[in-house]
């Protein structure tokens, strides 16, 4: 990326070769939420980066109505333990659709792919909603806090055998993970490190349903870690990872990956300046995600379009930009097809994301969640999220209108002009089409509307965020 | 049956006429000369064990006292394994591929196999598995170089939400994932055939519109390639296997339904010469088993699984066409842990299944008294088992995937 180092992450101002413009509007919205709206798009583009910026970190609060339904859909009445994890997917997906704080929900979704934790392992979905608490209370906060927490979170220690491990028989599972995947990376511990830690996380328990420390169950004798001698207990280990410097440069890198571009590592003199950040301010994440969202690299070329849309961000993103609302339960299943259901990452390691996001069976999948999204014709979703009413709701009529203000909304228009003729050149032959004699014209405009934002939706430039 | 050039031809580059994309046509899948010995039509399917299979109690040691110590709960006792000689019995969940091994001498077992410095971390050793190299930085599968030497169809068999693996990356045309025939289609909301036709022209014409010039996203390229692929073999893909009636009963398990989805792409002579699939769960931390459990579970998976494919095929005419090779990235500690299951280990054996296999066991059983950290140690390296593979059996020269100094084991009777 040819970006000065020494300016790199101080906040972008526009110039007249680097404008603010629709399309820096729309990668905002994208990276830091679900993608825009029209209406989050024209307002974005009338602020100014400050302004925009200032909205999109502060999040609005969240509407009565809809913190009371989501409680109460929460509650152990309505969610017990042996709820199927889609419900609990579903809850989730429906806080993304309706949250007024999406960099919130986003950033929860990074700690959950950091911490892969799966349902299919824990099978205890009330343990998987008390990890969702603990991550998006310090989505934006706290990584020291968080990753202490996480030893005696119920369902990572399910997950990981944490609950198995006693005085004389360590489990290595969490340490090893500890290490490799949630704090340092593959080459900054050694076996030696994984076998003393595993022994510091001896003796943790369950007692209804919370982590608890037995002394009787565990090992107190002095370990050697990092080469720190202690009597160390897990809470100490996790201490320990913080302190190294791997830690803080690992998850930097990791939330640069997330957030800025997935196409290319950044060069060791562009991550520094952040990872020392991230441990000055003693891994506060909120600072992190506000210096790289205003920054210079944020809104460089080579940011743009850098990464491979996630299913769920796809998903998310369509019902948004359509206004509308969809059925989560639905949007859960179907969810699956594209390669990512949530509280069921495939492995502790996470979803790889990028490119292993798309393959055929994935891209078929996408486009007909597409097509059940914006066709009224299937039963999973209905008509609450239907492009014609959206067009008729912004008072586009032309072919030229309806074409301009769907690759709008979802590409900021950002797309090779023989695409759009593509898509022109669709709507005029489709008045000649033969449609059922029973439809009246306003089924067959809505019909062409509808397939026209199906097709949209199946750009290649649309498969990026 | 349907021959592999007319298909290639026919399939990869459906639907696009003459106008084929530039950058499409300069990775199009062309078939290979079949004349060199070994190339001619063979059929490689990797079964993958994701998580670390159990290696020491899937190929038992029985006869060697020091096994008992080491697993006090966990061994198979003497009088259950199913013996296949030299001093060695599969555990008795794979009575099927016992069979196969004694009656119809199908099965070659490696044992011992595993890498040098072997690394404990699933992902980092799934890794060295499937790129085939110790390198640090790993970007390429030893499958997927092996189809950029030797251009062609592969099917990825998933599961549900499983990504493309490693191995499977660097191929010249993306290796496609499918779970099932009857997924594999592309839906429209058609008032007609002919609005059917326009929106599948848009479709398939905006993945084929080339990226201006001046800004290359290679990750867009990526994603158009990927579409062009899929809805070129969409069509193909949807006829196949409508008429495919099993010639022996598959069990009624995910595994077998992937292996079953193999024999129908075999049948169908859809000219695919690698299949990849998994089966995971084998990272039996706690409540392992023993003769029964949780890890008998997943071996007779696998080897009924594997036992009625190959008997399928077998029927069908198919058993010297095709080899299955299995392999996991490691294998566990040889002494068993507190929450009655095994910790992560290294030296497992590998399974060969077909009718062109040498067959019997090659290589000798790792010490159970001279450990590493707890670990067997490995005699062979798997590298010569995928140089044995790609030489003896795909007629794909090894050093082109592998790099120089791995002999090909002697695992094929050819």
């Amino acid at each position: 990326m040819s970006i000065d180092a020494k300016t790199a992450w101080e906040p972008y101002t526009p110039s007249a070769d680097n404008p603010w413009d629709l399309r820096k509007v729309g990668h905002l919205y994208r990276r830091a939420g679900f993608g825009a709206t029209k209406a989050e798009l024209d307002a974005g583009l009338a602020d100014g980066p400050a302004k925009t910026l200032d909205r999109v970190l502060a999040g609005t609060p969240d509407g009565a109505d809809f913190v009371r339904t989501s409680e109460y859909m929460a509650s152990e009445k309505s969610m017990p333990s042996g709820t199927p994890g889609t419900r609990l997917s579903a809850w989730w997906l429906d806080r993304m659709l309706k949250t007024g704080h999406p960099l919130r929900e986003k950033i929860t979704l990074f700690w959950h792919n950091h911490f892969a934790t799966s349902n299919t392992g824990v099978r205890n979905t009330r343990y998987m909603l008390g990890q969702y608490r603990l991550m998006n209370q310090h989505a934006l906060g706290s990584f020291r806090e968080m990753l202490v927490e996480m030893g005696t979170d119920p369902a990572m220690m399910v997950w990981l055998n944490t609950v198995d491990s006693v005085k004389g028989k360590p489990n290595e599972n969490y340490a090893r993970e500890l290490m490799e995947l949630f704090s340092l990376g593959i080459g900054h511990y050694t076996e030696t490190d994984i076998r003393e830690a595993a022994r510091a996380f001896t003796g943790y328990e369950l007692t209804n349903g919370k982590g608890t420390f037995n002394s009787r169950k565990h090992d107190a004798g002095e370990k050697t870690v990092f080469g720190k001698t202690g009597a160390f207990r897990g809470e100490d280990i996790a201490r320990l990872c913080l302190d190294q410097p791997a830690c803080p440069r690992f998850i930097t890198q990791k939330l640069y990956a997330f957030l800025v571009s997935e196409a290319e590592p950044p060069s060791h003199e562009l991550i520094e300046p952040l990872a020392d950040l991230y441990r000055k301010s003693d891994f506060d994440t909120g600072k992190l995600v506000r210096v790289i969202l205003r920054s210079n690299v944020f809104f460089s070329p080579g940011a743009y379009r850098a990464r491979i849309k996630g299913p769920v961000d796809f998903a998310v993103g369509i019902v948004r930009g359509l206004e509308g609302t969809a059925g989560a339960l639905p949007l859960a299943a179907m969810l699956e097809g594209l390669g990512q259901v949530l509280f069921a990452p495939p492995s502790v390691k996470g979803w790889d994301g990028g490119p292993t996001w798309l393959n055929a069976q994935t891209l078929l999948s996408r486009n007909n969640l597409a097509l059940a999204l914006t066709s009224t014709e299937g039963s999973a979703f209905g008509n609450r999220c239907d492009p014609a009413t959206v067009l008729a709701r912004h008072g586009k009529k032309t072919d030229e209108e309806t074409v301009d203000f769907l690759l709008g909304v979802f590409l900021q228009g950002d797309v090779p002009a023989e695409s759009r003729t593509r898509l022109l050149d669709y709507l005029e032959t489709s008045k000649a089409t033969k449609h059922p004699v029973y439809w009246t014209p306003d089924d067959v405009t809505n019909h062409r509307i509808r397939a026209v934002a199906h097709l949209v939706l199946t750009l290649p430039e649309f498969q990026l965020d | 049956m349907t021959d592999r050039r007319d298909f290639l031809k026919t399939s990869t580059l459906l639907g696009f006429g003459a106008t084929v994309p530039a950058f499409l046509s300069r990775t199009a899948a062309t078939a290979a000369p079949t004349g060199k010995p070994g190339a001619k039509d063979t059929i490689l399917v990797v079964v993958q064990l994701t998580g670390g299979n159990d290696g020491l109690n899937t190929l038992v040691p029985h006869k060697d006292a020091e096994y008992y110590k080491l697993r006090p709960s966990l061994a198979i006792p003497k009088d259950q394994v199913k013996g296949i000689g030299h001093d060695l019995g599969l555990h008795p969940a794979m009575e099927a591929t016992a069979r196969l091994f004694n009656d119809q001498s199908a099965v070659c077992v490696v044992q011992g196999v595993g890498y040098p410095n072997p690394s404990q971390s699933h992902f980092r050793s799934m890794d060295i598995w499937q790129a085939a190299s110790t390198q640090e930085t790993l970007s390429e599968g030893w499958v997927g170089k092996a189809l950029k030497t030797q251009p062609g169809p592969a099917f990825h068999l998933a599961a549900g939400n499983e990504s493309a693996p490693l191995a499977l990356n660097g191929a010249p045309v993306r290796v496609p994932s499918i779970t099932s025939l009857e997924d594999f289609q592309l839906k429209m909301a058609a008032a007609s055939g002919a609005d059917q036709a326009a929106q599948k022209g848009v479709i398939t014409g905006v993945a084929a519109t080339p990226t201006s010039p001046g800004s290359p996203n290679r990750l867009l390229d990526f994603v158009a390639r990927t579409q062009l692929n899929t809805y070129a073999s969409s069509d193909k893909l949807a006829t196949v296997g409508k008429n495919y009636q099993p010639k022996v009963p598959y069990p009624e398990t995910p595994f077998a339904s992937r292996l079953k989805l193999a024999a129908q792409l075999i049948e169908a002579g859809t000219g695919a010469r690698i299949y990849y699939v998994s089966l995971a769960n084998f990272d039996t931390h706690a409540g392992q088993g023993g003769a029964a459990g949780a890890h008998a579970n997943l071996l007779r998976q696998l080897s009924d699984g594997l036992s009625a494919f190959y008997r399928d095929l077998a029927e069908r005419g198919h058993k010297d066409r095709v080899c299955v090779m299995t392999f996991s990235e490691f294998g566990r500690r040889a002494g068993e842990n507190s929450s009655k299951g095994t910790d992560h280990g290294s030296g497992a054996p590998m399974f060969l299944v077909g009718g062109k296999v040498k067959p019997g066991v090659v290589g000798e059983h790792p010490s159970l008294t001279k450990l590493e950290a707890g670990n067997l140690v490995h005699g062979i390296d798997f590298r010569r088992v995928y140089a044995a593979v790609l030489d003896k059996w795909l007629g794909i020269e090894s050093q082109s995937v592998l790099g120089p100094g791995f002999d090909p084991a002697e695992v094929f009777a050819v």
